[in-house]
């Protein structure tokens, strides 16, 4: 059963993330004011990346290829999607189980693009290393708060637990935080420092071709469903199936319109912004939780 | 074999050793390698409980012991000694004085062994300075800055080490005994408080000194980045975890919750362990950041374990059963983590004959076994799973967060993100990108150097997939030692890891990597074959470019195109000027220095009728006491 409802993850991730990714394209196309391709323009140029004769830079390229979407594919497939009905293993759904496993992935796209011998993809990696530094400690600091408020680190169960009400209501600057951060960890704009087309001719991707950039896009895919998971799981509360898609695809537009009208930070800056306004309220809402003061 | 023979016969046998390798070194690298293999089966044929006695001091008997304790530090170190051991018989022939290092490294284990054996503070004194004298002796065998690495690591030391004979004799007078669980015992009914916090400080600082904890941390960039590179492993991976063992003893052995129960700081912990987590948190940040930035990458690793030292201080000073379990088995970790990957540079350095990050590149076309060995151990040391790293640090993170200790939870994170970005900076300048072209024709080391990584690797890997074996041993320590025994963490039966918050399962977490790794690779296998750019095309034939880059450029010149120097000028910019403890530290010994040369000035001048000034005092004052 376990398999199955893993397996059905990895489905709903693929075709959910990827239609949103076309929408978002739309989307933003709107703000634009231009017209925008098809919503499923990403399903199309992601066949056509698979399809098309690729260069490899030597085996430890395809090998951090390889890393980088089973690490991301492990991941996906353990995240629960708003209920215990659907979580497939509650047994190991550890918050920083998930955190830390989703790190593999992140590493092994790293080390293939390195050893892909471009320096671009060498700045590109080091941008997003240290944009990782940037948002990934008001995030810890906000899921540790929680954690604590909770006494447990398993999501399945902090799900159940926000029965009462939702953890965005019961701690609001915790959930403005995580959002900040995954605005990061997305790499929506303004925080598309490690991509940065016009900068760094898209840093990481920069060697990628054909089934190459195919099977990252994938892998992106499903880093996308895990990074948004967490946070519908974790602070928007729980319900049935169709409840946890919505909340997913409204937190997916809001980011994409945020993102749509901002230009991009420094590396500097986007450190200075983390540990600045977002860091201070993760604290404040540690502070907050260890007095009590909850909503 | 009494405990006291065999430690005595190993010092007699490095003896022996030391003139059997003036004969033929290698003979004498086997023989230290063979004796290291006894050790080993010896040590897990061992009961606890063995007593044997060394003699007798000021009327108390000085005594060895073989606990939970010593058994789990005996067998990581040896586990790291003995892998040192192999490594060596083939990398000394790079050696100036490979005698005499077979003889120091074997005296050094009989010093490491005997520290974690013994039950009173003499005993463990005198090991200790066994084990690091003879580690002293072998540091400054490196390059030319390493006789000035030696003094500063026994002056290092010796501050420590003073502190704590100083604290035991303190004990001594107070309790009349020298053996710890006595002390233990009466420190727990001793009223007064401030006594025993100096006890307690003062045993602690020769930890702090050994593991390279803040404020006496600096040793450890110098020592480690100057000895012999093989040696930077025993340094790293078993000698600083001496360190730990007596932070341990001091913490835990002297049951400071319950000694301390009566200056509580925070969330139970009192004043005394808060004040070593704080010292552990502050290593964490300045290791980290340190190790961000180096250019050198053994100096790099020895920052890194700067913070890692850190954090096994912050998990055991918790005194949280996860925490203790944490940061005990993070000793396991991070020395088998920190063993191969300075085997690993010590390789590279043996080839390449630099460990400057900024010269090397691409090795990975020459070298892959050795890259994979530092692959895998820096997924170890940053703490990613499927690696045995990952377990120690969730452990300690669900102790910090059920105590409620943010600000160091914080901190441990930060040290953990960070260790993503210096353990990569080494695997993308080194091993990763272009090929510089005088090491075109660097090989591979010989099967004698990589087979002790792969060992230790795959140690690592075991661990971090079936946790158990090491979780047991930690968990009847801290039963020992009566921390909480009742919580049981692991559970072999269900194949689970239990935590305050949740449990896992690393045998699935494993499992779904794998699966996932196996559809990535199906699908890799379904789409069209990929051409192969070859990245050594310049090398082969002079005037060959590569053929696809950066839009299809051509280019001549790779390693112009190597981006390792100051990888993360963003981040580093924005902490330049920081400011140094190791200047602070160095004004101190410039104002000591310039006291003796006042002093030295005073009684050494040049001219004959200072010295009869001197020398008809000096007699007038000797009449004068009538000495």
């Amino acid at each position: 059963m376990a398999a199955y409802k893993a397996l059905f993850n990895l489905v709903v991730a693929f075709f959910l993330v990827l239609s949103l990714e076309g929408i978002a394209r739309k989307i933003m196309a709107r703000i634009q004011r231009r017209i925008g391709p098809p919503w499923y323009q990403n399903f199309i140029d992601l066949f056509k990346a698979l399809s098309k004769h690729p260069f490899s830079n030597g085996w430890i390229f395809d090998f951090g290829v390889l890393m980088a979407l089973g690490g991301a594919l492990a991941t996906a497939m353990i995240i629960p999607m708003g209920s215990i009905t659907w979580t497939p293993f509650p047994n190991s759904d550890n918050f920083f189980v998930i955190m830390y496993l989703f790190a593999v992935g992140a590493l092994g796209m790293a080390m293939g693009m390195v050893g892909s011998g471009n320096p671009w993809a060498s700045i590109g990696v080091s941008r997003a290393l240290t944009q990782m530094l940037g948002y990934e400690l008001p995030y810890l600091i906000v899921m540790s708060s929680v954690i604590f408020f909770y006494k447990t680190a398993s999501i399945h169960k902090l799900i159940e637990l926000q029965r009462g009400g939702w953890n965005l209501l019961v701690m609001p600057l915790g959930g403005i935080v995580a959002f900040i951060s995954l605005m990061g960890m997305l790499g929506k704009k303004p925080f598309d420092i490690m991509i940065a087309p016009a900068e760094i001719a898209s840093g990481p991707m920069v060697e990628l071709s054909g089934k190459y950039m195919g099977l990252l896009h994938i892998m992106h895919v499903f880093s996308v469903f895990v990074e948004i998971s967490l946070f519908v799981d974790v602070f928007l509360g729980g319900g049935s199936f169709g409840w946890y898609l919505v909340k997913f695809v409204v937190v997916w537009v809001l980011a994409v319109m945020i993102s749509s009208v901002l230009p991009r930070f420094r590396i500097e800056q986007m450190l200075k912004f983390y540990w600045g306004v977002p860091l201070g309220l993760a604290f404040l809402n540690a502070l907050f939780v260890l007095l009590g003061w909850t909503l | 074999m009494a405990l006291s023979t065999l430690l005595i016969s190993l010092l007699v046998t490095s003896v022996i050793i030391y003139f059997v390798s003036k004969a033929s070194w290698r003979v004498g690298a086997i023989l230290n390698f063979l004796i290291g293999i006894f050790l080993i089966s010896y040590v897990f044929a061992l009961h606890t409980g063995t007593t044997s006695d060394l003699g007798t001091l000021f009327g108390q008997k000085l005594q060895l012991t073989w606990t939970n304790a010593s058994f789990y530090f005996s067998a990581v170190s040896l586990m790291v000694i003995v892998s040192v051991m192999l490594f060596a018989i083939k990398w000394l022939d790079s050696q100036k004085y490979p005698a005499a290092f077979n003889m120091f490294l074997l005296m050094m284990t009989a010093g490491s062994l005997g520290v974690f054996m013994a039950a009173d503070l003499v005993t463990l004194y005198i090991f200790w300075e066994i084990a690091v004298l003879s580690s002293m002796l072998i540091v400054p065998m490196g390059k030319k800055e390493s006789r000035k690495a030696a003094v500063i690591y026994a002056v290092m030391s010796a501050s420590g080490t003073y502190m704590y004979l100083y604290g035991a004799f303190l004990a001594f007078q107070r309790y009349g005994t020298l053996n710890i669980s006595e002390i233990a015992k009466q420190m727990v009914s001793d009223p007064s408080t401030g006594i025993k916090a100096a006890i307690f400080l003062l045993l602690a600082s020769a930890g702090i000194a050994k593991s390279g904890i803040f404020p006496l941390h600096t040793w450890l960039r110098i020592a480690h980045g100057n000895a012999p590179d093989a040696f930077s492993a025993v340094l790293s991976g078993q000698l600083v975890k001496l360190g730990s063992y007596v932070l341990m003893v001091t913490v835990a052995v002297i049951p400071s919750l319950r000694v301390f129960a009566n200056i509580p700081f925070y969330s139970g912990i009192p004043a005394t362990n808060y004040f070593l987590i704080a010292l552990g948190a502050t290593s964490i940040i300045v290791g980290t950041l340190m190790a961000i930035k180096q250019d050198d990458m053994k100096m790099l690793i020895a920052f890194s374990s700067v913070a890692n030292g850190g954090y096994i201080l912050i998990g055991i000073g918790t005194m949280d059963p996860m925490g203790f379990e944490g940061g005990v088995l993070h000793v396991f970790n991070h020395a088998l983590a920190a063993a191969v990957i300075f085997m690993a540079f010590a390789s590279v350095v043996y080839r390449t004959h630099t460990k400057k990050i900024s010269e090397l590149g691409g090795l990975i076309h020459k070298m892959p076994i050795t890259f994979l060995a530092y692959l895998f151990a820096i997924i170890s040391l940053a703490g990613i799973p499927p690696m045995s790293g990952f377990i120690s640090k969730w452990m300690i993170y669900q102790a910090l967060v059920r105590k409620g200790m943010f600000i160091t939870a914080f901190i441990a994170f930060f040290g953990s993100i960070g260790s993503f970005l210096y353990v990569f900076r080494p695997l993308a300048g080194v091993f990763l990108g272009q090929l510089p072209k005088k090491y075109k024709d660097v090989k591979e080391v010989s099967p004698v150097m990589w087979i002790p990584m792969m060992i230790l690797v795959v140690i690592s890997l075991i661990i971090g997939i079936w946790p158990f074996p090491v979780l047991q041993p930690i968990e009847s320590m801290r039963a020992d030692f009566g921390i909480a025994p009742m919580v049981k963490i692991s559970d072999p039966d269900h194949w689970l890891i239990r935590g305050f918050a949740g449990n896992w399962n690393p045998v699935l977490v494993f499992n779904l990597f794998l699966i996932g790794f196996i559809i990535a690779y199906i699908l890799y296998t379904m789409f069209p074959r990929s051409k192969k750019v070859d990245l050594l095309a310049p090398h082969k034939e002079e005037g060959t470019p590569i053929n696809i880059y950066t839009g299809g450029e051509y280019i001549y010149t790779p390693e112009l195109y190597h981006y390792n120097t100051k990888f993360y000028a963003g981040f580093e910019r924005m902490y330049e000027k920081h400011p140094s403890w190791e200047k602070v530290l160095g004004m101190l010994a410039k104002f000591f220095h310039d006291l003796g040369e006042w002093v030295h000035g005073w009684f050494f001048r040049p001219s004959p009728s200072a010295y009869a000034f001197w020398v008809s005092l000096t007699i007038l004052i000797v009449f004068w006491v009538r000495w």
